[in-house]
């Protein structure tokens, strides 16, 4: 039964959007399509208003840092069917444009401040506060994965006195040791 | 309206329900609500079971752990004596500290009120600022959820059935792709290199290896052991007991990473390529070493670097010491140590074979011929069994069982031997035997699990279908008419705890007499050196001691010009501690003839 309502949502999807590339071998109730990013508002406009999936789940990004792109993963839901189709589409990373769609969803709006926040992606359209929920933020885009977090936590906050006892493990156990870690091997030391 | 109105009286009673009420105000004194069941509040540490390994003060984004004494706890073997302090002004509760801590000490309660009107005062030192939290956890890490991987890369071998048909080796080696897995789960918190007789650099090297960079690895290995692929493969590895990994998992596979490793460079010419030593100029000071054992050869080596003229004698055809002679070719392929040996060579050293000292070459002449000596003469006697009918034909000492076997000799063994001790020279004897065809029975005094031999000889060996029996003391040993072993005797031990706090010792149950059928016994229940060679004009000044010689920390003997090292000197008796005793020797004789 769910099987043949899923095979019916995959041809009808294919039958109006010819570049969905389905990857459909979850269990269960899940479909998952790759659209291209042109695509996106009138297949979530598709879904929403003619195959009954009126209800936004969840909007996400997923950075693909080693193949230079940013994925944009929308999980929309129908009630009716109790279906959920994850809809995904690639931005290229050094420049993520896309359009605002909070049109469709209302709620869209919190998670576009998200992406432009935390990843960097540019929402043509978008009206909302400049901030979310940083604040002078002036780094890069925090949630991208070649962000470091420790290395920005050090330059941006000052050592709170009391805290200059901190020992070295592996120093403190090569000195008692007497051990000599020769200085070509260091750059392995933690 | 009357003078009473009952209404009026008893109306206002009906206050008093609201008594057995709960109350919707706040009550007094207040009381906080409980938190969700996986709340991250306040840190927690149990301080005796933490290691003070620093893995949490890495992994931690905020840089708000820091790695601190505190009184009370000390360092040992397997404990850095450090424990982490909190900045509760930068803590974020992710809770990364938590899911990487390899013991599972740290953890985060429910707790998460902390008034205080010091800004500064937010220096947390969990378990010791609260030693009750323990009562309060509710974020800890399992072995499931932990982020540490606690399972070792198995290391592919030859099954009991194949490997008893040659002496081909057992352990197979990692692959790259195992290696690098293997590596990777390494913390690099180095409570290893402690325990390390020769304290290699042990996480730098594996952390090479896990970053894709074996030749720095290799490099960083031979910075203090020129024998390292035959620590590769046969080391004692004490190492492995004090992972921090182990403490709730596998222990890395220290051993097998650095035989990886050294497995890369497959040639002497290789690892001359990839180590590129840089060696001094020749300094005119010559230093003469007696035996090319583990001990003489690591001497050797490092004095080789630093431009001295180095001459080994060695009483064998071939250099290894023990390690040549004593350990089986199965675990320890001579194609491997005789790349090790040329390399070695390669750099300088030089090395006499078949020269035994006292016979083919007095000590004094050693003595007086070069500016330094190192002695690493081993221990090349074993005990003999001491009971009745050990001048049987077939009655033998299993170290000299393996050096016939290691020498290319044949000897017969019939089919059926009979092991007498726990170690690793009686598990090889073992082993050995099942290879040339015989049923072995290994009689230990103690308990299997009280065998002082590596458990993976000891799973190898009952692998391959050697016998144990466990709490068996011989006391006779048959002959035939021949004179010619036939069966060994022994008596069943239980055992008794001893008073001192020692291990229990087996105390033998009288009338328990068991005889198993034999056509060779081995003793593998110790070994003790020879110092014949050693003129008495000498003796007065290097002193031998409970049949070692006496040295101080510098390996330096009572001769100021004679160091000593390995097995006849140390009691650890594994070629990892005879390393560490050659390049002690090595500093302590540089430092000596440098200042000349």
């Amino acid at each position: 039964m769910m099987k043949e309502l899923k095979e019916k949502i995959v041809q009808r999807i294919k039958a109006n959007f010819a570049d969905a590339a389905e990857k459909n071998d979850f269990n269960y109730n899940r479909l998952d399509f790759t659209v291209k990013k042109e695509t996106i508002p009138s297949i979530l406009f598709y879904l929403k208003d003619e195959m009954g999936f009126i209800h936004l789940s969840d909007a996400n990004c997923v950075d693909w840092l080693e193949e230079g792109e940013l994925e944009l993963v929308f999980i929309v839901w129908s009630p009716k069917d109790k279906i959920k189709i994850f809809v995904r589409t690639r931005l290229d990373r050094d420049n993520p444009v896309m359009d605002n769609l909070d049109m469709i969803w209302p709620q869209l709006n919190t998670y576009e401040r998200e992406f432009r926040e935390m990843f960097g992606v540019q929402v043509t359209g978008l009206e909302a506060p400049d901030e979310f929920i940083l604040e002078d933020w002036q780094g890069p885009p925090p949630f991208r994965r070649d962000f470091d977090t420790a290395a920005y936590a050090e330059k941006t906050f000052w050592e709170r006195p009391g805290r200059e006892d901190a020992q070295d493990v592996r120093e403190t156990i090569a000195n008692r040791d007497g051990e000599e870690i020769p200085d070509f091997a260091k750059k392995y030391s933690r | 309206m009357s003078f009473f109105d009952l209404n009026g009286t008893l109306k206002p009673l009906t206050a008093l329900k609201q008594f057995g009420k709960k109350p919707h105000t706040i009550s007094y004194p207040k009381e906080s609500k409980e938190a969700a069941p996986r709340y991250r509040g306040l840190h927690f540490n149990d301080l005796d079971e933490c290691i003070g390994c620093g893995n949490c003060s890495m992994i931690c984004q905020n840089a708000a752990i820091d790695m601190i004494h505190i009184d009370g706890i000390e360092g040992k073997k397997g404990d850095s004596g450090l424990r982490p302090r909190i900045d509760n002004g930068r803590c974020c509760w992710c809770a990364l500290c938590v899911e990487v801590c390899p013991t599972g000490s740290l953890s985060l309660t429910k707790d998460y009120l902390y008034v205080s009107e010091d800004p500064d005062s937010f220096l947390w030192t969990p378990g010791k600022d609260n030693p009750n939290g323990k009562e309060q956890i509710s974020f800890f890490s399992t072995e499931e959820t932990s982020l540490n991987v606690f399972n070792r890369v198995p290391m592919p071998e030859l099954e009991g059935k194949e490997r008893v048909k040659s002496f081909a080796e057992v352990v197979l080696g990692y692959s790259e792709a195992e290696a690098r897995a293997e590596a990777s789960r390494c913390i690099s918190c180095g409570l290893c290199t402690e325990v390390c007789p020769e304290h290699m650099h042990i996480p730098e090297y594996i952390n090479a290896i896990a970053t894709g960079n074996d030749a720095d690895a290799v490099r960083i290995i031979y910075d203090n052991n020129p024998l390292p692929e035959m620590c590769g493969k046969v080391c004692t590895r004490r190492c492995e007991d004090v992972c921090a990994i182990a403490s709730r998992g596998e222990a890395l596979a220290i051993r097998w990473l650095k035989r990886y490793a050294t497995e890369t460079a497959a040639t002497a010419e290789i690892t001359r390529e990839i180590v590129n030593p840089e060696i001094r100029e020749a300094n005119g000071k010559t230093v003469g070493i007696i035996g090319a054992g583990p001990s003489g050869l690591t001497a050797a080596y490092y004095l080789a670097l630093r431009g001295y003229d180095v001459t080994i004698y060695e009483a064998n055809a071939k250099a290894g010491g023990a390690t040549m002679y004593g350990i089986p070719k199965y675990r320890f392929p001579i194609d491997s140590l005789d790349k090790q040996i040329d390399y070695i060579k390669s750099i300088g050293v030089k090395i006499l074979f078949n020269t035994k000292v006292g016979k083919d070459i007095s000590f004094k002449e050693i003595y007086d011929k070069f500016d330094a000596v190192f002695m690493g003469v081993g221990f090349p006697d074993a005990w003999p069994l001491g009971v009745d009918g050990d001048d049987a034909k077939g009655s033998m000492q299993a170290f000299r069982f393996l050096y016939m076997i290691n020498s290319g000799e044949k000897v017969d063994v019939g089919d059926k031997v009979v092991v007498v001790g726990g170690g690793n020279v009686a598990i090889d004897a073992a082993r050995v035997s099942r290879r040339l065809g015989a049923d072995v029975t290994i009689l230990y005094r103690r308990r299997v699990k009280d065998m002082p031999a590596d458990w993976e000889e000891i799973e190898g060996a009952e692998d391959e279908g050697v016998h144990i029996v466990p709490q068996g003391i011989p006391i006779k040993i048959h002959k035939d008419e021949k004179g010619h072993v036939k069966a060994v005797e022994y008596l069943k031990a239980k055992m008794v705890p001893d008073e001192r706090g020692g291990r229990p010792k087996p105390v033998a149950i009288e009338g328990s007499n068991t005889v198993i059928e034999a056509t060779s016994v081995m003793a593998a229940i110790g070994q003790m050196g020879d110092y014949s060679f050693l003129p008495e004009e000498f003796t007065d000044k290097i002193k031998i001691e409970r049949g070692r010689f006496v040295v101080n920390e510098k390996q330096q003997t009572g001769d100021p010009k004679v160091f000593a090292g390995g097995d006849a000197v140390n009691r650890t008796a594994d070629a990892i501690s005879a390393i560490a005793d050659g390049f002690r020797a090595c500093k302590a004789i540089d430092e000596m003839l440098g200042k000349k």
